[in-house]
């Protein structure tokens, strides 16, 4: 801008010559703004990082990879340990007054319980 | 110089701001909106007290079943216009800083998405207009920080540490070399508070009252109820005791609106006991009476139907074993004494025994008790005999990171590194970028 004009300090709505579409442009007075905002999985999925390249690191590259030792089995009613599973729901269980309890949830209520460790059948 | 500098740490939970050069920021504040079930409309939450990191405890209303905005999601800033109302509530209310003769020290987790950079800088230089910016990362920071108060120490010798931030939003394992985060080595869980909340949410409400609504609520109790244990196969053993016998039991009492607003733990004597399940000498008998007698009344035994309480054993110390073992629970990833060894694997070999040996813990989910002991007797299995490993906790594990970046807003090169107004708007977010390394 030419000095003239910035001492003289008129508000002007600013041009910037990198961006293709300007700050105004974008939000335009008088106009309610909405939901402008994106989850991080469009966003993440918008940065297109499945064509770089693999040895530089991302944020999708950089998670931790899966754990090399056996997890705990832990009953998913009591938080006990769980050293039988149902066959059926596959719903892991601490003792025998657990598996009577297991038995007679109705299946949604099985899938909720298995959603606690992520581990429910999920349709798509 | 160092007067005009807003130093900005700007977390998933917590904002933490102030002047650069001080030791700890003037605001504490989180970084949500909130709307309270009495109100209408999402208002600001109040600042913190510096004695407390509770939200709940600071908040002058009723918190129960309030609902929440949080600008940041999983770590990044994704809802720019309600950061904006955040952050303007903050520079104008509360620091009181006129943004055009201020510069802005921004922390910006690792690996942020170049369009949330993006977003982020139209929001410093044109928004508020600030003067300069600065974007850091928290490890490199937190290794500045650790490195200016030792001087003597490993860590500012052989100048690299690996910082691990257990925070709000996730977990990162980064190895620091010569003040600048090593990229390529960082691994990261995600897991961290929030995630840890909402699992204490799921099984509370699965197993007792539902509370699927109180994320304040269960934030406390999960602040003032959970622990790291350091052997889950023999605590859950003594979970399963009935009576007094069993250490772990705690009863929490939820908020009834009429006689108190804030839930409370019923008897703070029992939640210390978990402290009794290792290494303590079996207690005598007289000590066993003497508990009796100072102990509870019948009265406090019992449970009480008509109040909204329940009792949590297991799920204290098997919520944040989640971070040491998330496949437990189903998720696909390696817990963080496993994350910690392969972020050191990929550094250069030379490096390996340095960086076992300056372990720096820093983030709000490092807070649980015993969570250092824990950490060290997974990591010692897994790394070579004749390293020596060592972790450092910071003695405010929330402030480090703000302390790291005050500390470098004071130094005298700071203006020279920062971004100005002038360059932005000729350069362009991208090209400015650049500047900052990351």
């Amino acid at each position: 801008m030419e000095p003239e004009v910035v001492e003289a300090e008129l508000v002007l709505p600013t041009c910037l010559s990198f961006k293709k579409i300007q700050m105004h442009e974008k939000y335009p007075k008088g106009q309610s703004r909405g939901r402008q905002w994106k989850h991080l999985k469009q966003i993440l999925q918008a940065e297109n990082f499945q064509n770089g390249s693999p040895d530089e690191p991302n944020y999708i590259n950089i998670e931790s990879p899966p754990s090399m030792h056996p997890p705990m089995r832990i009953c998913d009613m009591t938080g006990f340990e769980a050293p039988y599973s149902d066959p059926r729901t596959n719903l892991r269980y601490a003792n025998t007054d657990v598996f009577k309890m297991v038995r007679s949830l109705p299946p949604e209520y099985v899938q909720r319980y298995l959603a606690l460790r992520n581990a429910a059948v999920v349709l798509k | 110089m160092s007067s005009n500098v807003i130093v900005l740490d700007n977390g998933g939970s917590l904002i933490k701001a102030g002047q650069g050069g001080e030791r700890d920021p003037a605001i504490i504040i989180p970084n949500c909106l909130y709307r309270p079930l009495s109100s209408k409309k999402f208002q600001n939450p109040t600042p913190l007290p510096s004695s407390t990191t509770s939200i709940i405890d600071a908040a002058s209303e009723d918190l129960t079943s309030a609902a929440v905005r949080r600008p940041i999601d999983r770590g990044y800033l994704i809802n720019p216009d309600l950061q904006r109302d955040i952050w303007a509530h903050l520079f104008s209310s509360l620091l009181h800083v006129s943004p055009s003769s201020t510069s802005l020290l921004l922390t910006e987790h690792l690996f942020t998405l170049p369009s949330i950079q993006r977003a982020t800088d139209e929001l410093v230089f044109e928004d508020f207009g600030f003067k300069a910016l600065y974007v850091a990362d928290p490890p490199s920071l937190v290794h500045l920080y650790e490195a200016s108060r030792r001087p003597y120490g490993l860590v500012s010798k052989a100048q690299c540490s690996l910082v691990v931030d257990c925070g709000f939003s996730f977990t990162h394992a980064a190895p620091v070399f010569q003040n600048f985060t090593v990229n390529y080595a960082v691994k990261r869980i995600d897991l961290g508070g929030k995630a840890l909340t909402n699992y204490l949410k799921e099984l509370v409400s699965y197993r007792a009252v539902n509370v699927m609504d109180e994320t304040f609520i269960m934030d406390d109790v999960k602040e003032k109820l959970c622990f790291v244990s350091l052997d889950v196969a023999r605590d859950l053993q003594i979970a399963r005791k009935r009576g007094r016998d069993n250490l772990l039991r705690c009863t929490y009492v939820l908020p009834d609106g009429v006689n108190h607003t804030k839930g409370f733990i019923k008897d703070p004597e029992e939640a210390r006991r978990y402290t009794l399940t290792d290494g303590a000498p079996p207690r005598s008998a007289e000590a066993e009476k003497d508990m009796d007698l100072t102990g509870k009344s019948e009265e406090r035994k019992r449970t009480d139907l008509t109040k909204n309480e329940f009792d949590l054993t297991n799920e204290r110390f098997l919520v944040p074993e989640m971070i040491f073992q998330p496949a437990d629970l189903g998720m696909n990833e390696a817990g963080l004494a496993e994350c910690i060894v392969r972020a050191v694997n990929s550094c250069h070999p030379l490096l390996h025994p340095v960086l076992y040996e300056s372990i720096i813990l820093t983030g709000g989910s490092t807070l649980f008790p015993r969570f250092v002991e824990r950490l060290e007797r997974d990591l010692r299995p897994l790394v070579p005999d004749d390293y020596h490993v060592k972790i450092t906790t910071q003695e405010d594990p929330i402030l480090g990171v703000w302390r790291g970046g005050s500390l470098l807003a004071s130094s005298p090169d700071f203006e020279g590194m920062c971004v100005t107004k002038s360059e932005y708007e000729e350069h362009g977010s991208a090209r400015c970028r650049k500047r900052f390394f990351h």
